[in-house]
């Protein structure tokens, strides 16, 4: 008989197991979190304790034992091994077969009949006092998806974090966030990140340990060198904060020269706005633009709705200047469609790579304007400067009519004019942004609608680094790469890969890279979210990062990976830890805000607030030179490859809800694809599907023809961001397996394998002239939506005349007010409603990623979105209306309208789908068996049925599994056979409604705000309660423009469906409208074009 | 022929009473009278008789979705003085030295796509022996209510709160 202790020791002891190694690399513990992903997806929920020990202050000093999860909820489903002692021989039946069907009436047994296994509960072993478990504890940091560096704010449960949102305080994010940021737990939790350090021995890479790595390198970093210097450099990402100056430090003490830092983004916008401000005016600035203060804003090429300099940014700033009231116009000039030209209220389609002429024209006719502003001085030099390259400006008559048209408009109010972007960036694009400098000088936009002041801090990349880099690299013997994937996002006829032969590689990503193919050292480092940094994005305005989460991997800060090899070689920084350093710097910012306070104090409020705002002093001097030369483009096709907005240079490519969202305006998900101008594929004989080999000066790729509305004839689009080698292919120079992620691998193509140019001292994505064959194969692009057009419906977007809006502005509508048989629906205290602007709506999918995230709604992979399977409980419905040359584009958040009188409710067998007493249409999945007729009756297609059990991530039949540290604890995980659908993230407005309860008093006004509401960037979206007439949401759905989606057309006594929704729509406005715009915006002249070559 | 099919299907039968009666505990289906080992024999009763009050330990109740397992720090609290002689907080201490948290298994377990609050039900001045019983007189904690749907409707009738389906199932 065992003592009682030891049997209770015996029953902790996989818990004492887990705490032994990191749980990660544990194999008990994987298969533990397996068993709960599968068997128990709510456990998280009742995780009514934990054993992550966490502190506010330094969330990142957690107990070592995190994998709570994979330990609360654990089944034993108690397997009887000792029934077959109980075998009676006494039956007709043989012994054998007796055994057969025993054993197959246990297995029916258990199976059926057994009772619910028990479920674990781990209480803290020292709870801290902040900590209450189920209850959300937030923390500031900054979002390191992109260098726009937004302000995050995170929820953590039990020291996991659950969910991201903008943080507030902070202006570059306002509170909200883009699709990468939204998708950045994915990559936190990402069951593909590496588990510890490799390093290449006879070709392959070898897993060691940190101590190992630190020797090793420690080593190879004593024998490099000679009398000039350690020949050690470090490549790295962007970065505005103080991270630069940590590096050039290690690289001062490592004995190398400090200029051997080098730093790339994919995104070169920043970078040439930032040089050509150098140049003219001797400051490496980007100024930052006040869109309400201008009256028309003119993109040329510009995409600051795509990516730009910060889009979260110009989203919010874009939205805000375009109230009926004060309207700010947008007028894009561009070759090919992108996101911030569908929402332009005028687009121009030029010549690829024509934005250079454009400009100059533009500048050419403002200088002879007589109302032109800039002093004496400026003029002369602008003119001097057209002087010398008017001749060279070829622009076509209707654009020069376009212009001419503009001109007057410009100068009579404020006005912007907003140049280049990375579907542009080709050998004039530095060119391009002296002359945007040029063209505002003339507006007198700086000083008034561009802010010097707090300007945008550029990300520290200086436009020759890259250049440098490749004239020293033979200096280098040892290069660490951090943050960045140089073979990857370099056009490989950079031939980065040959230059690097032989050399120490350090490949330092948070991720596995392309980069790590050709490394002789990976190092895993922390994930944004497991780091300590800052950043600036806006001068003297201060972004801190700390971790969130103890780190999910055996990875280390890159900086303190840094610290440790430095200490192996005996050469010591006077830093503990990265931290430390940091804590450093930000005592000397507390000293320039001549803050007298304790310094802990301080640093402990901004830890909170997660911004620090500093007084700036910012004046740009006299313009000292505008020089500019053209550089000639190809005639013809012209590939064009800009930033995904989505996936960005690939660094989202791992993110499967990034590539499940799909592209917005084409709609492709999980793949890439080459848009032409539909003229253009019918005049070469081309359809949709079509592989196309796109042959370039650089090489040659193939993919898929998607023809696409709105192209110029000449323009071939192919996005940035996808194309990793699929799995199994061989990469490295040691033939080393190709290390990319099974949701990205053998996806799409990348189209910088075409491009040629090596002059450049940035990387070009543009301009590289192709030539198009067909290879004769076709390939299935996943299209989500098949229709572009809206045909007769012209009550699903309705769009009218501005000047219409603006007239009826003051009036007030009842949409509830629909003649009908059945009675109206009574709601209690509050009736939930939602209004959607179409006017604000940029399409840029955050909505649907935070969605997903909020809600756990899984990615179901390329080959189940193509059977139309897609999980989205909001989707975003893209709409051409017009000519396919240069077609308007509306584009429609769609989820679940929660009807009055919901089709889907009538038609439920089971009584699953009810109308609740506060207007939602619940789903009640338990209930739910799966009969699909909802989804049948509904005519907005918004219920999602699941066709299986999804894992985390499965990509198809790929073993990935959920992993339960990325569900959200409040929503349920639905399995197989279950119906779902947007439920108006009920679990917030629960909690919100429970927390009002405990104070005694009604929900206010956005107190509860939806996961998509949250983080749209333009607040095009609207939640509140209808009830109470001051909200903001009860007094859209009274506004002229406010409509119900296939509500029919109320002003002429037709009501569409009368399925009366608790969402409504607003109106899009145009303010140029088409003369065949009818009164109540109804398109009627869609219909009979077809939308597709 | 039929014969061997009817004592197979006998022992089928036989075989699933068999597993139902092995693996249900207490009497019912509902989990009334379920109280499974524990690692350590707490004794609820104990506790009581010396006036703690339930939310002294399980503190979530009141703030958070969770009622909460205490914390060993709060065990400790006064067991690095009181009882340091017996078994139990012996093992309890050890396990507190060594920074192993203690696997409680549940005995109030509500299915996956239920979801409870504790926070609101306190704040409705609801006992916690409305639903865990007189658990100041248990010695091993066991489930008394039956946890299921129709117990929780009728009391959400009875005190009319509400009954949507989207109340709990969300």
């Amino acid at each position: 008989m065992k003592h009682p202790y030891v049997i209770a020791e015996e029953l902790c002891a996989d818990i004492a197991e887990m705490k032994q190694g990191s749980s990660d690399t544990h194999p008990r513990a994987h298969t533990a979190a397996r068993e709960t992903a599968v068997a128990d997806p709510k456990s998280n929920t009742d995780a009514n304790a934990t054993i992550g020990r966490r502190d506010s202050k330094q969330p990142s000093n957690l107990n070592d034992s995190t994998d709570t999860s994979s330990v609360i909820g654990r089944r034993d489903s108690k397997q009887p091994s000792n029934l077959n002692d109980n075998t009676d021989t006494s039956s007709t039946i043989g012994r054998r077969d007796f055994l057969k069907y025993f054993s197959a009436g246990v297995a029916l047994a258990s199976g059926s009949c057994v009772r619910r296994p028990a479920e674990f509960a781990i209480p803290y072993v020292k709870q801290p006092i902040d900590q209450v478990p189920g209850v959300a504890t937030y923390y500031a940091t900054t979002c390191g998806g992109c260098s726009a560096g937004c302000g995050m704010m995170v929820k953590t449960r039990e020291g996991r974090p659950v969910k991201v949102e903008g943080n507030r305080a902070q202006s570059v994010s306002n509170g909200a966030l883009c699709s990468l940021g939204q998708a950045s737990l994915q990559g936190l939790y990402h069951p593909e990140r590496r588990k510890q350090p490799l390093i290449r021995r006879n070709g392959k890479l070898t897993a060691v340990s940190w101590e190992d790595v630190y020797l090793h390198l420690s080593a190879v970093l004593a024998k490099t060198g000679d009398a000039t210097g350690k020949r050690v450099g470090i490549l790295t990402s962007g970065a505005t904060g103080h991270r630069h100056e940590f590096l050039r430090e290690v690289l001062a003490r490592l004995g190398a020269s400090e200029d051997r830092l080098y730093s790339y983004e994919s995104n070169t916008l920043p970078t040439q706005v930032a040089t050509a401000h150098q140049r003219a005016f001797g400051r490496y600035v980007i100024p930052r633009a006040d869109f309400s203060k201008a009256n028309t804003v003119v993109g040329i090429g510009s995409d600051f709705l795509d990516q730009g300099v910060a889009k979260v940014y110009y989203a919010k700033q874009f939205a805000e200047s375009r109230s009926l009231d004060s309207y700010t116009e947008f007028v894009q000039f561009e070759a090919a469609m992108s996101l911030t030209g569908a929402s332009a209220d005028k687009r121009v389609v030029i010549a690829p790579n024509s934005e250079i002429h454009v400009a100059l024209m533009l500048a050419d006719t403002l200088s002879k304007h007589p109302q032109v502003r800039g002093s004496a001085d400026e003029l002369q030099m602008i003119r001097l400067m057209l002087q010398r390259v008017r001749r060279q400006v070829e622009v076509s008559p209707e654009t020069h009519g376009e212009i001419n048209l503009l001109v007057q408009k410009l100068l009579d109010k404020p006005s912007l004019v907003l140049c280049g972007g990375s579907g542009n960036a080709d050998s004039n694009s530095e060119a391009l942004q002296t002359v945007a400098i040029a063209i505002n000088i003339m507006l007198g936009a700086y000083g008034n609608v561009l802010n010097l002041e707090r300007s945008w801090h550029v990300p520290a990349v200086q436009g020759d680094d890259l250049q440098r880099l490749r004239q020293t690299i033979d200096e280098l013997d040892v290069l660490f790469i951090i943050d960045s994937d140089p073979f990857f996002t370099l056009p490989p006829a950079w031939r980065f890969a040959d230059k690097v032969k032989g050399k120490t590689i350090v490949s330092m990503n948070s991720f596995p890279t392309l980069t790590d193919d050709y490394a002789t050292h990976v190092l895993p480092v922390h994930h944004f979210l497991e780091s300590w940094g800052d950043e600036q994005p806006l001068a003297g305005e201060w972004s801190l990062r700390q971790p969130v989460v103890r780190p999910i991997t055996d990875s280390r800060q890159s900086e303190d990976a840094l610290l440790w090899i430095l200490a192996t070689m005996q050469k010591p920084l006077p830093y503990a830890d990265y931290r430390s350093f940091l804590q450093q710097r930000w005592r000397k910012l507390q000293q320039q805000a001549q803050d007298k306070g304790k310094f802990a104090a301080f640093m402990h409020a901004n830890q909170e607030r997660g911004v620090f705002i500093n007084k700036v002093q910012g004046k740009y001097g006299a313009l000292r030179s505008l020089d500019v030369r053209i550089n000639d483009v190809a005639k013809g096709l012209k590939l064009s490859s800009p930033l995904d907005n989505r996936l960005l240079d690939g660094r989202g490519a791992h993110l499967p809800v990034l590539q499940e969202v799909g592209d917005s305006l084409t709609t492709i998900a999980w793949d890439s694809w080459v848009a032409l101008s539909p003229a253009t594929a019918k005049r070469l004989g081309l359809r949709r599907n079509d592989v196309l080999r796109v042959q370039g000066a650089g090489g040659a790729i193939e993919a898929a023809l998607y023809p696409m509305p709105g192209l110029h004839d000449e323009t071939v689009l192919i996005p940035q961001g996808n194309g990793y080698p699929d799995a199994g292919v061989s990469g490295g120079e040691a033939g080393g397996r190709a290390v990319v992620s099974k949701v990205s691998a053998g996806i799409g193509v990348n189209p910088l394998a075409v491009y040629s140019d090596v002059a450049g001292r940035l990387p070009v994505t543009s301009g590289e002239a192709v030539r198009i064959t067909r290879t004769g194969k076709t390939h299935q692009l996943v299209v989500m939506q098949k229709e572009s057009k809206l045909g007769n419906r012209g009550d699903i977007v309705k769009r009218m005349p501005m000047a219409q809006a603006v007239k009826h502005s003051g009036e007030t509508k009842n949409l509830d007010k629909v003649p009908d048989l059945y009675p109206q629906l009574e709601t209690a205290e509050y009736r939930w409603g939602m209004s959607i602007d179409l006017q604000k709506c940029i399409g840029c999918s955050a909505c649907m990623v935070a969605c997903a995230q909020e809600n756990n709604v899984p990615q179901v992979g390329r080959n189940q979105v193509a059977l139309g399977r897609e999980m989205h409980w909001l989707r975003l419905d893209r709409y051409f209306h017009g000519e396919l040359e240069n077609p308007a584009v509306t584009i429609q958040p769609m989820l679940c309208q929660h009807c009055n009188h919901a089709p889907c409710e009538a038609v439920c067998p089971v009584y699953a789908t009810t109308h609740d007493a506060e207007g939602i249409n619940a789903m009640t999945y338990n209930r739910c068996v799966g009969t699909r007729y909802c989804a049948n009756a509904c005519p907005y297609k918004v219920r999602r049925f699941n066709w299986w059990t999804h894992k985390w991530n499965v990509i198809d039949d790929q073993d990935h599994n959920r992993n339960p540290r990325a569900l959200n604890p409040d929503v349920t995980v639905r399995t197989r056979g279950v119906m779902e659908k947007c439920n108006f993230c009920y679990q917030r407005l629960r909690d919100g409604k429970h927390k009002a309860q405990q104070e005694q008093r009604s929900l206010r006004d956005n107190e509860v705000m939806t996961a998509c509401q949250e983080t749209c960037p333009t607040d095009a979206i609207t939640f509140g309660n209808l009830h109470d007439k001051q909200s903001e949401v009860a007094k859209q759905r009274q506004d002229y423009r406010a409509y119900l989606a296939l509500g029919g057309y109320p002003e002429l006594g037709e009501y569409g469906l009368k399925t009366l929704p608790n969402v409504s729509y607003l109106a899009k406005t145009l303010l140029h409208a088409p003369a065949d715009e009818h009164a109540h915006g109804n398109d009627h002249d869609e219909g009979n074009s077809d939308g597709h070559g | 022929m039929w014969k061997q099919y009817l004592v197979v299907l006998g022992l089928f039968c036989s075989e699933g009473l068999y597993a139902w009666w092995l693996w249900t505990p207490g009497d019912s289906v509902d989990n009334v009278g379920y109280s499974p080992a524990q690692p350590l024999p707490f004794d609820h009763k104990i506790h009581a008789e010396h006036k703690i009050p339930c939310e002294y330990c399980h503190s979530g109740a009141r703030r958070s979705t969770v009622a909460g397992i205490p914390a060993q720090n709060t065990c400790m609290g006064c067991h690095k003085f009181v009882a340091t002689d017996k078994d139990a907080i012996k093992f309890l201490a050890k396990r507190f030295k060594e920074n192993k948290p203690i696997k409680w298994v549940k005995v109030h377990d509500l299915p996956d796509y239920v979801r409870f609050s504790h926070q609101v039900h306190v704040a409705a001045n609801i006992a916690c022996q409305d639903c865990h019983g007189k658990v100041e007189d248990m010695s091993v904690a066991v489930q008394v209510a039956p946890l299921q749907m129709g117990w929780c409707v009728d009391c959400h009738r009875e005190k009319q709160a509400d009954i949507a389906c989207l109340t709990c199932h969300y």
